[in-house]
Formats: C-alpha cells, sequence, structure tokens
C-alpha cells in the first residue's frame, strides 16, 4: 500500500515528502522506542512508527536507508527534525493518536480489513 | 588497504551516528552488497553509540581489505565489570537521559554480536572498553562449502587403490589411471596423502620460499621443531630459524591452547550441550559438518588455532607453516584476505638444513612462552586418528558421552603431530615437545565466531527431494544386485559406492569387473 494512502486512511498527517509517500509501497510497519530494535527490523519498505522524536531518530533512518516514520499523538516536532527528514528524503507523518490505536489503524488497512 | 579513523565524542547525542554514517558512505562506494553494509552499520552504530552513552571519548578505527571490514572502537570510560553480564540481552546501565532517547534498552552488544563474524570485547575498570569486530564481505564464497587443498599429481600414480580404502569419507575414485576427488566429499583430512605412497596425492602449496623481512612474523606448529631428533631442541630450532632471517617466530601452542581454555570456559557456562567438541581440527569441523549435522551444536563457538592466529596477525607480514591440508586451505581462504604467506614443512626444513650447515646455528635464547600447566585439562578427552574420532562422534550421537565436559578431536595421530607432512614419527615428537615443556604456552587469544557452523549438503543425490528419494532406491536395488566383494577394480571404494556413481552418472555399470556376473537386468541409468 502507497504510504500516502496509508496516512490518509488512519487520518494522519504528511510533513514531509508528499510527492515521495504516493509513490512508496509499504508492506509492513514496526512500532517501538527502542533504538536497537529499529535497527534490525528496519527496511526501506517498512513504516516506523515511533515516540521517539530527537535527531538520533533521522540518524537511524539515514543508516538504515528508512523510508517513512510515524510520529504519534499529533505531536509538533521540533524544526531541526523536519529540515533532516526532508534533506535525507525520508517521509515524516504525524498520527493523531497513540501508538496503539496507530497500530491498530495501520493493521486494518495493511490487512485488507479496512 | 584502506584505514580511517574518526573520534567520538562522550554525551553528544546530536553526533552519536557520524562515524557509521561516513563508514556506510564508504561501504555503498565500493559496492558492498546492501544487506552486509546493513550488518556492518547496525554494528557500527552500537558500538558508537555506547561509547556516547557511557564514555568521556573514544574512537573508532575501520579498516577496510578486499575481503573483510574490521572495526575497532576503543573509549575511555568506566570500563565494564562483568562482560558476561553486559552481554545478556535486556542488562544495561545506561542513565535515564540515554534511555529517553531510546538507547539502553540492554541490546546494544548483543546485537553487535549477532550482526558481525567476530567479535571481540576486553574492558578494564576504570580505563576503558574496546570492542572490536569484522563483518566478511564475500560470505557465500567464505563458506565456498567444499573447498580442500589435496591435490593430484596423476602422472605419479600407479593405481596400487589404498587412497580408495583409507579415504574415511569413501570420497576417492580412481579412474581413467587417477585418483579422481570427489569434493562434495572431502574433509580435507590427509587421510589420501598418508596412504599414497608414489606422492601421487599431496597438499596444494606453493614451492617458493617465503623471503623474511625484519617485520616478518613466522608461525611454526610445534611438531616443526621438533622434526630434528632428540639432539635438537626447540630452542635450537628457533635459534637457526633466526639465522634465516626469521627473527620474530611464534608457535601455533599459543593459539592451541587458548583453544582449550576458550572450550573449557565455555563447557562451563550453564545450558551447554556436553560433551563441548572444540574446534581444533578443521578436518573434523568439516566432517561433522558433512556426516554429523545433529552435533553441530556441540562445536564450541570459536575460531580454529590457525584461524586464530591468522585473525590476530592480520595486517601483519605473517608467514605460517601449513601442517596439512585441512590448515592450508584455512590460510588461503578467501575470508581472510590478507598479505599473509604460506610455506610447506618440507620446503621451511630443507631451507633451515640448508643454512644450519652453512653458519651453524647455536643454541638460542628464544624460548617458546610457557605457563604453568593445567589441571582442567581433565575435563579435556582428546581423541586422535579419524577413526576413532568417528567412532566417538557416533557415540555422542547416542548420547553415551554426555559425561564428558570437552573433547578435542584430531583427525590425525597425536594431534597436528601425526600429519603425513612431517618426516618424524607423530607419538616420538609430540613426546619430546612435552617433555620439553611444551603444551602450556599462554600468550595467544581465542577468538569467537559468530558466523554459525552449518550442514553441509556432502551425500545430497538430488536438490530435488523426490528423484532424491527414487535415486536412493535405484542405489539400493543396483547395491542388492551387485557382488558385494568391494574389490575396488571399479575404481570405487565399496559396490553401494559404486551403485552410487552409477545411478549419479559418473560411470557406466560396465566399469565393474564382475559385471557379466550382476543379477538381474543391466541397470538403467535414467
Amino acid at each position: 500500500m502507497k504510504l500516502s494512502n496509508l496516512a490518509e486512511a488512519i487520518g494522519a498527517k504528511v510533513l514531509t515528502h508528499q510527492q515521495k509517500a504516493s509513490k512508496l509501497d509499504i508492506d509492513r510497519v514496526y512500532a517501538g522506542d527502542n533504538i536497537s530494535a529499529l535497527l534490525n527490523e528496519a527496511s526501506e519498505t517498512a513504516l516506523l512508527v515511533t515516540n521517539l522524536k530527537t535527531s538520533q531518530l533521522l540518524r537511524v533512518a539515514e543508516l538504515m536507508d528508512i523510508s517513512g516514520i510515524c510520529l504519534l499523538n499529533g505531536i509538533v516536532p521540533e524544526p531541526e527534525l523536519v529540515t533532516s527528514a526532508r534533506e535525507h528524503a525520508t517521509v515524516l507523518i504525524v498520527s493523531p493518536v497513540g501508538m496503539f490505536e496507530t497500530c491498530g489503524r495501520l493493521y486494518q488497512c495493511l490487512s485488507g480489513k479496512a | 588497504m584502506n584505514s580511517d579513523s574518526y573520534s567520538i565524542v562522550g554525551g553528544d547525542f546530536d553526533r552519536a551516528g557520524y562515524a557509521s554514517s561516513r563508514l556506510k558512505e564508504q561501504l555503498k562506494k565500493i559496492g558492498v552488497e546492501p544487506a552486509l553494509i546493513r550488518r556492518a552499520v547496525i554494528a557500527a552504530y552500537e558500538a558508537e553509540t555506547n561509547v556516547v552513552i557511557h564514555a568521556r571519548k573514544g574512537n573508532m578505527r575501520v579498516e577496510l581489505d578486499t575481503g573483510q571490514i574490521d572495526v575497532e572502537v576503543t573509549d575511555e570510560g568506566p570500563g565494564i565489570p562483568d562482560i558476561e553480564l553486559a552481554m545478556k540481552e535486556g542488562f544495561s546501565t545506561a542513565p535515564p537521559a540515554a534511555r529517553e532517547l531510546g538507547f539502553g534498552a540492554g541490546m546494544g552488544l548483543p546485537n553487535i554480536q549477532m550482526n558481525t563474524d567476530r567479535f571481540e570485547i576486553q574492558s578494564t575498570v576504570g580505563f576503558g572498553t574496546r570492542v572490536a569486530f569484522t563483518v566478511y564481505l564475500r560470505p557465500h564464497e567464505a563458506a565456498g562449502s567444499a573447498r580442500n587443498s589435496i591435490r593430484v599429481v596423476f602422472e605419479a600414480c600407479r593405481e596400487c587403490l589404498s587412497c580408495l580404502r583409507a579415504c574415511p569419507t569413501g570420497a576417492l575414485r580412481v579412474r581413467e589411471g587417477r585418483p579422481i576427488i570427489l569434493e562434495h566429499l572431502c574433509i580435507d583430512c590427509p587421510e589420501c596423502i598418508e596412504a599414497c605412497e608414489t606422492g601421487a596425492l599431496t597438499v596444494a602449496a606453493p614451492a617458493e620460499m617465503p623471503v623474511p623481512s625484519r617485520e616478518t612474523v613466522l608461525v611454526v606448529p610445534p611438531a616443526f621443531l621438533m622434526q630434528f631428533g632428540a639432539g635438537v631442541s626447540p630452542e635450537k630450532v628457533l635459534s637457526a630459524l633466526a639465522t634465516m632471517g626469521f627473527v620474530n617466530v611464534r608457535v601455533m601452542d599459543e593459539w592451541e591452547r587458548a583453544l582449550r581454555d576458550a572450550a573449557i570456559g565455555f563447557s562451563r557456562e550453564p545450558g551447554r550441550v556436553h560433551p563441548v567438541v572444540s574446534p581444533a581440527c578443521p578436518a573434523v569441523v568439516n566432517l561433522i559438518e558433512m556426516r554429523f549435522p545433529s552435533l553441530i551444536p556441540h562445536i564450541a563457538p570459536f575460531l580454529a588455532p590457525t584461524e586464530a592466529a591468522h585473525h590476530e596477525l592480520r595486517g601483519c607480514d605473517a608467514v605460517f607453516v601449513a601442517a596439512c591440508p585441512a590448515q592450508y586451505t584455512v590460510l588461503t581462504s578467501k575470508q581472510f584476505a590478507t598479505n599473509s604467506r604460506v610455506v610447506t614443512p618440507s620446503r621451511l626444513r630443507q631451507e633451515l638444513l640448508l643454512a644450519v650447515s652453512k653458519r651453524g646455528a647455536s643454541a638460542g635464547e628464544l624460548a617458546p612462552p610457557r605457563g604453568p600447566s593445567r589441571e582442567d585439562d581433565q575435563r579435556v578427552l582428546r581423541v586422535n586418528g579419524i577413526r576413532h574420532v568417528m567412532s566417538t562422534l557416533e557415540q555422542v550421537e547416542d548420547g553415551v558421552l554426555d559425561d564428558v565436559p570437552v573433547m578435542e578431536l584430531f583427525a590425525c595421530d597425536q594431534g597436528c603431530f601425526g600429519s603425513p607432512l612431517w618426516t618424524d614419527d607423530a607419538f616420538v615428537t609430540r613426546h619430546r615437545w612435552l617433555r620439553s615443556g611444551g603444551g602450556i604456552a599462554t600468550a595467544g587469544n581465542a577468538v569467537r565466531q559468530n558466523t554459525l557452523f552449518r550442514a553441509r549438503a556432502g551425500m545430497r543425490l538430488d536438490s530435488d527431494m523426490t528423484k532424491a528419494i527414487v535415486k536412493l532406491s535405484q542405489i539400493d536395488q543396483l547395491t542388492k544386485r551387485l557382488p558385494g566383494k568391494n574389490c575396488g577394480m571399479c575404481g570405487a571404494p565399496t559396490c553401494s559406492a559404486f551403485a552410487e556413481d552409477v545411478v549419479m552418472n559418473r560411470v557406466s555399470i560396465t566399469a565393474c569387473r564382475h559385471s557379466s556376473g550382476i543379477k538381474g537386468e543391466p541397470h538403467d541409468t535414467e
């Protein structure tokens, strides 16, 4: 499923790289706040759902070629995070709800039970 | 070789990951496979952030070689009091500030180990920690399952068939006047070389004699030092080597000892399957991977002594004396692309005798490193000789040897003293070596191996299981119709091996001298 469609379906706002989001296929979701685990689970076609919001998150995205990150609870990220997501061609989206509910919505979309 | 160094600043979370991202750029530039970049980068990032979280400052050194990436991360930090505990998943001493940033889940060190082929860690409380790891760039080639270093000199063969009977895995055939090695069955042990009286089977080693420089390190097996009779002590041999220009000599004993200690330590860890098999002999490891795959979990995850020495001396100008084909295979494996050189025992012996006759040699002061003997050795069951090795491995499979903590298995008699590449008797030379105080060296390090030992598809008849089952029953039926004399005249060691060759289209059934007497219809090989 395209990331832009996914974002729309779960009510998330796309902050960076609208264009790329409409081309990016997502086949997996990984949710978590532990960087070591993110490193191992990350891939180009996985969407990362996390409460983390520091610039380290983008470093990990850059190192692991992560193309999509979903922030939570409708937060407004620091401008540095948005800037570095733009630079690293990472699609940043913000879900209006918390991790549990966001994952629930994503699961419904990706398992075709929407 | 390309070498780079990056400094890491403790507590600077904004810059954490900078060195790792430089490493990633470099690997991309030289065209490393993405999956391998990923492993190297995960390990580097974990090591780098560990420095940022725990230490004042540190350094990452990266060495790119044709076949491998070596990364060393050192820091000036608090050190780790209990490395074993630190290696446990979920154990962390990270401060709350780091945890808020998503670090400190206690996965860092295990993550490095999981994503690398070699992993070493040393730490001194109050001073700092050193983490070093290696990722091999050509794992497929490195794992090249059926490499061996036995070569055939076919003019020398007189078809005596001795090698057929000697080969423990039935990998030899004598056809068209010469031995043929079925590489998928060969475990690289020297049994056929030992059996061959005409020199038709030998080690594929270069004939040149490496020229030493002042920096050259020569690594010799202990057996080499004992090849010159009762009157010539190991010290004398070392001194003679020095007159040849080999001033820095290390005895393989160091790494053998280190591996034994590591295997004993491993066997003491809770939950280990006994007996722990020490991977001291690469031919035995090959045998287990092919014939006893169910015993792979018994093998202690360490490098063989030759591999560990080679690993430790990478980057040095090292010359190794290969005691057997299996060691030669290890030393020339693409997995260890370094600038080391290999010499055969006979070549070095020849040069040494020449040097001594020209210049004479005095008894030198160079002594092999010595240490106290260990009571721990009582935990180790030593088994020598491939047939004894096979019968004890069968016992391990049957579960009747679980009272033995550690097993050290060698394809040759008296361990590496029994290779057919030596001129002197195995039992005598090992006796003299032990009497001279050898066997208790301490300087080498064991290196933990993270690449798993893998079962080898030695006997696979067909990649398609259904066809393989059909072939198996064809072999069975044909074997029953053959005379069962195991005469070897067809070039195969046994009638059942011949039946397999026929079914696999390696030979025609007419090669059997008794084929007129074969019961039933001539076999259809299709």
